[in-house]
């Protein structure tokens, strides 16, 4: 009869465990109601950890990665929307390692370029780092042949990694063998491979698997990207030294920024005067940030252009990281009411337990545990789920997420802890509650032993349920709606039925080329410019308004305009048309933008256009007034031209609303051509793009084909933007989904509690119509208040993210918005409610009025 | 008012059929007080439970102020019970949580008559039923007479011309349910007709007419001298 300690203990477990498991099964409702609920909830709450696993602990791989920064800037002018990147100029690197040389130990720059490999007859596109010698100082980086002391020493040694040494020899011990790159200084240079170094991890923001050693000299011929201040074109990594901060660094390279570099005589030819009371780092930013920041926080710094890898976005995550939090906690939630609505059904079992002589702590444990091992079915469930879910979900996110739990211990511990911590938050309040009954009340009493207050309570959890699904349905609406927004604004000009072809690599074919192009039958018209819509190069230069010869007044000071370059016919095949004067035409013949022959002062003349914002800045409020005007600028070093404005172009949004229109200048300038914009007719797609790439390998046979459709190049400025309303949507489904498990829950139960009353209300006449509506209404006050908490949060909350977006939706869209987030959330709280009330109303009174 | 022909009802539990009412015939004019008697489990209850649209025969007809209402469905059933029948249960039956007055006005409030005659009504039977001041009280801070008399307003104050009685006095001391038996006359003397299941041969007394049911059949019907 006495057993051991244990075995007593062990008995007590198991006979818990069946008390458990037998309630778990009685009440199969419920148990279902709260195991899938708990399982959305665990579900979206593992999606999300999987995410943010993915998304953090980038570039810690690599011993000291804690001591290594990267320099990013910014220019922010005064009456111009701010250019950030994460790039920085050539010259920064030595500047500052020999300014900072007590925080700098190290400092390399790389210069990632799109060229191509030539093997055989066959090319490939590859990105190719060129990157300084003390590179990898910094980034020590392990090798498979060859060894840091003897393969990376000289100007033009070449690393690959192991993937592009099977890629290009099948095998990895390919010292010695040689790759064609294209092109290194206009010319293919043969390169011999100095070394074979291991995959860089996943979790890198660097996009590196071929290295060269960089020789300044290749560069020669286009001095913005080494020899350069304004020009940013180069990353710049610093390694600090033992015990130097990052802030030290950076109150370092303010300091330099503000009094030793050459911005503030640059700000003054450009710009003009500094203001007083102003500093050059209030207009030029130089921003120290740590590598292992970049990938989450780089994004604030990267403007327009981007990284070398697809940024994270932290906000998004902490976002998506709040979003499973609360959907687990409606859950939660659920738990809770339906445990103490249903406490009455179990009061007498806990009387006759304490009458038998368990404690109200055996009890409560006992609750506990019963929440525990509900918490834990619904986890085994939400894993099959993500197994499931998975595959779909790292194709939205773009990222490759996997689920490992055995290989995987951290996580296995972090989600065991997870349904521990759930299982314990959500079954504390029930647990205390029913272990606090009083036997002598509950065994006297045939009524069960329901306060008040726990009924106030759950309506209470239930208003604050949906007033979370409200907010979650009008975020979901306004990123929606933000992204139509985005994706259908009237950009200024025509987008469709254009591919673009990169040119880069083709500048001495260009007429070649464009007469076999337009020999095409479906193609319309092409054009060379330097950008097209969407790419983004921040080319900025000071131009300066000169007085007229028949005497209207200058300006002073340079403005500093953004300038493409544009062949004849680009504004008729993008169909923009000048709000004044003309756009560029072969027949006037002076339009072109040529450089000079010979260096000296002589001063050379060509035609602009500019667009309104331009036409503002230089003080023009009628746009016809500029039309004749004379802008003189320094395209060429040491070069005055004189530019004659011939005319003025409406704003066009050039690239993702994201960013705002610049002030900017139209130049004919063929030595910056980058780009064929190939306009075309015609539905034979296919053939077109087969024609187009064939006539590219006839002109242009050492370079892989970059051609793209503009639409989609447009589309893509916004695919981020689109897959957080995706995911937005999906997880508001999810939050409403449990929200009205909860409900259902909670309106059986009060529907079962309210038998008698109903019954009698049917005696007395009701029909079941009116028995619905009654049970309906009963929850349609909760969820109109909560209704009406939601709307403020939620406009707070989406007023605030729209603040990001120049061009947003007007704040009217608000009103509709949370108009359709009520109804919705009043339809699906009815519709939850009302067919569990229909079926209550059309039971038979009768056998609920004979007895209590 | 009400004529039953051939009527039965059986019940199925699990294996077993239960018969509970088997071929019962009669009628019950327009005015009549008319008691039900019989053993526990003889129907008494099923048989009231038809009579009051509650339930519906398996075979038989139910004519109802001559119409057979024996194959309507529930929402007829309901459209005619509020017009014509009032109930009063032994248990009371009255909501917890509405008032007195709440609990009177419940059977006028699918009525779709307006608040302030609803109020005007209820107002009425109160006085009738001599407890309007306990008009705001809670049914649990009543006496069963009092909550009786309650139940006895609610069944009368749409005026309908019948009421079914479920053992009405059965919960309540001698005293009380004289007293219920006394308004269930006053009542008749006015012109309802009332149908009553009673255990008390003293209060199956004050009916015009007994029906005695024994195993879900009609065994003999007294009719008392006037």
């Amino acid at each position: 009869m006495y057993g051991q300690p244990e075995q007593e203990d062990f008995t007590m477990f198991k006979h818990y465990l069946i008390t458990a498991w037998r309630n778990l099964i009685k009440n199969g409702l419920f148990s279902g109601i709260n195991i899938f609920g708990l399982a959305i909830g665990l579900m979206s709450c593992i999606l999300i950890l999987l995410f943010v696993r993915n998304e953090s602990g980038y570039d810690q791989w690599f011993e000291g990665s804690e001591q290594v920064v990267r320099l990013h800037s910014g220019f922010h002018m005064p009456n111009r929307p701010p250019f950030d990147t994460v790039r920085s100029s050539g010259r920064m690197m030595e500047a500052i390692k020999a300014f900072a040389s007590n925080e700098v130990q190290s400092g390399a720059r790389v210069v990632q370029q799109g060229l191509s490999v030539q093997k055989g007859t066959d090319v490939y596109p590859q990105d190719v780092s060129m990157v300084d010698g003390s590179f990898l100082d910094i980034f020590p980086l392990d090798f498979i042949e060859g060894s840091l002391e003897t393969s990376f020493k000289r100007p033009m040694d070449m690393l690959i990694t192991r993937d592009l040494a099977i890629k290009y020899f099948g095998r990895t011990d390919v010292v010695g063998e040689t790759l064609t790159l294209c092109c290194v200084a206009s010319n293919p240079v043969t390169l011999p491979v100095s070394g074979v170094i291991q995959n860089l991890p996943e979790n890198t923001h660097l996009n590196t698997d071929l290295l060269v050693y960089m020789q300044p000299r290749i560069f020669a011929d286009s001095p913005n990207i080494l020899e350069s201040w304004g020009s940013l074109n180069v990353y710049t990594y610093f390694k600090l030294r033992q015990g130097a901060t990052v802030e030290q660094l950076q109150e370092r390279v303010n300091y330099w920024l503000n009094n030793e570099s050459p911005f503030k005589k640059m700000y003054e030819d450009n710009v003009g005067e500094l203001p007083s009371g102003m500093q050059i780092s209030d207009h030029v930013k130089l921003r120290i940030m740590p590598v292992s920041d970049i990938h989450l926080h780089a994004k604030a710094h990267a403007g327009s252009m981007g990284d070398l890898t697809p940024l994270g976005d932290y906000n998004m995550i902490v976002t998506f990281v709040v979003v499973a939090a609360l959907i687990l906690l409606i859950a939660c939630i659920n738990f809770m009411n339906l445990a103490t609505a249903r406490a009455s059904q179990r009061a007498r079992e806990v009387a006759m337990r304490k009458v038998l002589g368990a404690s109200r702590r055996q009890i409560a444990l006992q609750f506990l545990g019963e929440s525990v091992m509900l918490v834990i079915i619904a986890l085994l469930f939400a894993l099959a789920a993500v197994e499931l879910i998975l595959p779909f979900y790292s194709q939205l996110l773009g990222r490759e997420l996997h689920l490992n739990l055995l290989g995987d211990l951290s996580l296995l511990a972090t989600l065991l802890g997870l349904a521990i911590m759930v299982g314990v938050g959500a079954g504390i309040y029930p647990a205390l509650f029913l272990s606090g009954y009083k036997p002598a009340q509950v065994l006297t009493s045939t009524k069960g032993a329901e306060s008040s207050g726990s009924g106030k309570l759950r309506i209470a959890l239930v208003i604050f349920q949906f007033a979370i699904s409200v907010v979650l349905i009008i975020a979901t609406l306004i990123v929606y709606g933000q992204t139509r927004y985005s994706t259908n604004i009237d950009v200024g000009y025509r987008y469709d039925n254009k591919l673009i072809l990169n040119v880069f690599y083709a500048q001495d074919r260009l007429d070649a080329l464009k007469q076999e192009l337009e020999k095409l039958p479906q193609v319309k018209q092409v054009v060379y410019t330097s950008d097209a819509p969407t790419q983004d190069r921040e080319n900025n230069r000071g131009y300066k308004l000169l007085a007229s010869s028949d005497g209207k007044a200058g300006q002073p000071d340079a403005q500093m305009l953004n300038y493409y370059s544009t062949d004849y016919g680009f504004f008729n095949a993008y169909e923009i048309e000048p709000v004044a004067g003309r756009v560029f035409d072969p027949a006037y013949g002076s339009d072109k933008v040529i450089r000079p022959e010979t260096l000296g002062q002589d001063i050379s003349n060509a035609s602009a256009i500019i667009n309104q914002s331009a036409a503002r800045r230089f003080g023009f409020n009628d746009p016809q007034q500029a039309i004749g005007r004379t802008l003189e600028v320094s395209l060429y070093e040491n070069q005055i031209h004189h530019l004659t404005i011939i005319g003025v172009v409406p704003d066009v949004h050039f690239r993702s609303i994201k960013f705002s229109i610049r002030p900017s200048i139209y130049l004919l300038r063929e030595d910056r051509f980058n780009n064929a914009n190939i306009v075309f007719s015609g539905h034979d797609i296919p053939t077109l793009m087969q024609q187009v790439e064939q006539i590219w390998k006839k002109v242009v046979p050492m370079q892989p084909i970059y051609l793209d459709f503009l639409s989609e190049m447009m589309a893509a400025q916004y695919a981020e933007q689109a897959t957080t309303a995706k995911l937005f949507g999906a997880f508001s489904l999810l939050a409403i989904v449990v929200a009205c498990l909860g409900l259902y829950g909670l309106a059986a139960f009060t529907a079962e509690r309210r038998t008698r009353e109903i019954g009698i209300r049917k005696v007395m006449g009701a029909e079941v119509s009116d028995i619905v509506r009654l049970l309906v209404w009963q929850f349609s006050k909760p969820v109109m208040l909560a209704i009406l908490l939601g709307w403020p949060v939620g406009i707070l909350l989406m007023r605030h993210w729209l603040q990001d977006f120049p061009y947003r939706l007007d704040n009217w869209w608000f009103i509709p918005v949370c108009v359709l987030a009520g109804l919705l959330s009043l339809l699906v709280a009815w519709f939850t409610v009302g067919g569990n009330a229909t079926r209550v109303a059309r039971r038979n009174p009768v056998h609920s009025l004979r007895h209590e | 008012m009400l004529t039953l022909n051939h009527v039965c009802k059986s019940f199925q539990t699990q294996d077993v059929e239960t018969l509970a009412l088997n071929n019962v015939t009669f009628d019950i004019s327009r005015g009549e007080f008319v008691a039900i008697m019989g053993p526990s489990g003889c129907g008494k209850s099923t048989l009231l439970n038809i009579i009051g649209m509650l339930d519906t025969p398996n075979s038989g007809d139910y004519y109802f102020m001559n119409e057979n209402v024996a194959t309507y469905n529930e929402t007829q059933l309901a459209r005619i019970r509020k017009k014509h029948i009032g109930f009063i249960f032994q248990n009371f039956n009255l909501i917890d949580e509405l008032t007195v007055a709440e609990n009177i006005e419940l059977a006028l409030l699918y009525h779709g008559i307006s608040e302030q005659e609803r109020k005007h009504k209820v107002a009425d039977v109160m006085d009738k039923v001599g407890i309007a001041h306990r008009a705001g009280h809670r049914p649990s801070q009543l006496s069963g007479g009092q909550q009786q008399r309650v139940a006895v307003a609610r069944a009368v104050v749409g005026n309908q011309s019948m009421i079914l009685a479920d053992e009405p006095t059965g919960n309540l001391d001698s005293s009380h349910g004289e007293e219920v038996m006394k308004m269930l006359e006053a009542l008749n003397d006015e012109g309802t007709t009332i149908v009553m299941v009673t255990h008390s041969p003293e209060h199956a007394q004050f009916a015009r007419r007994t029906i005695n049911l024994f195993d879900g059949q009609v065994i003999t019907q007294n009719v008392r001298a006037a």
